[in-house]
């Protein structure tokens, strides 16, 4: 295995010559439909191969969900709102009912709320995992496209098991979960993310530690500290660039004061860092979830939440997979909220996307762009 | 006077194209008929089924199902099903979930851009009717509005074991129609 080579500084290659027409820059539009996934555009400027100018082009999937969820009773929006992400759907879910409780005043049982940590925790893996498939995608490594996507399958039949659905869950119901745990769903939790944990070190070796990888991420897409905050960056990306925020352990909600587990953070802020966080976070899962199935209480699992939303306004917040994901809402007292404002983590990140490939190569898009785990569908809404 | 006469009534080159094109008309009718009638027939429909490479365009959230049957457990590729990225060697679009207005345009481009013969897979409730979000402003209600569809998909997502009936479906589809009458 040799070193990977030396980058080629760019002024022995940057042109200072103009083309016959006079102009020094070229536009490209790459996408909405590209190599990689992902229904977005971005409008990219290149002097040569050095991109000059981003910017991103959203909203193929808006749906108006914001406006949708006005129309609908609170419960009937619960499928409403996991939709945008629908690899992560717990998470946001989560978000939903935690402002809804907040206004209606109810407490959750115990029980409710480790089952909640504990479908949280599941989707996260499953959320990265997808992430990390894509990402052999982009880069066009076809191993890690199949190895996560079939590690994925061992998450989806639990939450199954759990929830009844593969991946659009509803599980999360104002005052609690609508499924009790099923029968011998603890031990095969525990063999499950045993397994997985054995799966991370393959992934290490194939991928993480492979000079094909870190030869095209390492120092790629940087972002740095002071850029990341100001950009409003949130989750494994704002992580990533060496910032210790993670709303699970500044602002903990259900299950998580009670659970032992670490935040990882990176210093460098390269493609490599915010792959490593997403790994790390993986592992930190697998270790909360045998926390939760060990740890879990007797009780009820929910408490009668009436369907009326009173008068009041509240903000609810979780950590989903892509970062902080939040619901601003208003209630007027009928079963309809007045307002509800819906902001992911994606639309977040979202401002990342040209600060990480500005001065960067064409060639080098791919990796910077998909490092930031951004998902247009969450984005959009 | 009499030249021009001449170049009307006696021109042998433009007699000759006439009665060419005429001949070229029919030889290339019992061209078509000979194909869909032998085993010849078969043979392209083979290639055809066994062979479809749908175009990697992702129009919502059940790309995350549709990534799933791709995947290690439910391998489309065994049926001949491999994703990839450039539209010109693509024959299929399955379009997965919800197509706004905005994304509507861009998907009749990319079908108008694909070469014959191709095929649409409409994939989830969405791209059927709807779906979750028909009062939504901003989005069209099924996909057969801009596009032809060979194939519904419904579930909200379908299940991985959905998608693979709908390739087979398709698939049979192609095994009985006739060579120059698809896509």
């Amino acid at each position: 295995m040799s070193a990977p080579p030396k980058p080629v500084p760019l002024t022995t290659v940057e042109s200072t010559e103009t083309s016959d027409s006079g102009a020094q820059t070229l536009t490209l539009s790459v996408g909405p439909q590209h190599s990689g996934s992902g229904h977005m555009r971005l409008i990219v400027e290149v002097d040569g191969d050095i991109i000059v100018n981003v910017s991103p082009d959203p909203g193929y999937v808006h749906r108006g969900i914001e406006k949708i969820i006005e129309l609908r009773n609170i419960i009937k929006s619960i499928p409403v709102i996991e939709r945008p992400s629908i690899i992560d759907a717990s998470n946001l879910n989560h978000a939903w009912v935690r402002s809804i409780e907040e206004i209606q005043g109810v407490e959750v049982p115990r029980r409710g709320q480790y089952l909640r940590t504990l479908l949280n925790e599941m989707n996260r893996i499953m959320s990265h995992l997808y992430w990390l498939s894509i990402y052999g995608v982009f880069l066009g490594h076809t191993t890690m496209f199949m190895w996560p996507l079939g590690d994925r399958e061992l998450f989806i039949d639990l939450a199954e098991k759990l929830t009844g659905a593969r991946i659009t869950y509803s599980y999360l119901v104002p005052g609690g979960v609508r499924r009790d745990l099923p029968p011998g769903f603890a031990e095969e939790a525990v063999k499950r993310t045993e397994y997985f944990e054995k799966r991370l070190k393959e992934y290490d070796r194939i991928f993480f530690n492979n000079p094909l990888f870190t030869s095209r991420a390492k120092g790629i897409g940087v972002l740095p500290k002071q850029k990341a905050i100001e950009l409003g960056c949130t989750g494994p990306t704002l992580r990533g660039s060496g910032v210790d925020a993670d709303l699970r352990k500044d602002e903990p909600y259900a299950a998580y004061p009670e659970l032992d587990f670490e935040v990882s953070t990176r210093p460098d802020g390269d493609s490599f860092s915010r792959a490593m966080v997403h790994m790390d976070e993986m592992r930190e899962s697998c270790k909360i979830i045998r926390q939760i199935v060990k740890k879990i209480p007797s009780g009820p699992i929910r408490r009668k939440a009436p369907i009326v939303l009173p008068r009041g306004v509240a903000y609810g917040r979780v950590e989903s997979a892509r970062g902080e994901c939040s619901f601003y809402l208003i209630g007027e007292g009928g079963d309809k909220p007045y307002r509800a404002r819906y902001i992911t983590g994606s639309y977040r990140n979202m401002a990342a996307i040209p600060a990480v490939l500005l001065g960067s190569r064409l060639a080098d898009m791919p990796t910077a762009w998909w490092s930031i785990d951004y998902w247009p569908v969450e984005a959009d809404r | 006077m009499s030249a021009q006469r001449t170049a009307q009534e006696e021109d042998p080159v433009a007699t000759l194209a006439e009665g060419l094109s005429i001949w070229v008309g029919k030889l290339s009718d019992l061209v078509k008929k000979v194909v869909d009638t032998g085993p010849i027939r078969n043979v392209i429909n083979w290639a055809r089924m066994y062979s479809l490479w749908p175009v990697n365009i992702t129009t919502a959230c059940c790309s995350a199902e549709f990534g799933a049957a791709s995947g290690a457990r439910h391998d489309l590729e065994r049926f001949g099903v491999l994703p990839i990225g450039s539209l010109r060697q693509s024959d299929l679009i399955v379009i997965e979930g919800t197509i706004t207005k905005k994304m509507a345009k861009r998907l009749r481009v990319i079908y108008d851009q694909m070469a014959l013969p191709r095929y649409v897979i409409a994939m989830g409730d969405c791209a059927m009717s709807g779906g979750l979000f028909h009062d939504s402003y901003s989005i069209v209600n099924g996909a057969h509005e801009f596009v032809p569809v060979d194939v519904y998909v419904p579930g909200c997502p379908p299940r991985p074991e959905a998608l693979e009936q709908a390739i087979i479906m398709l698939q049979e589809k192609i095994r009985r129609s006739k060579v120059y009458e698809q896509g």
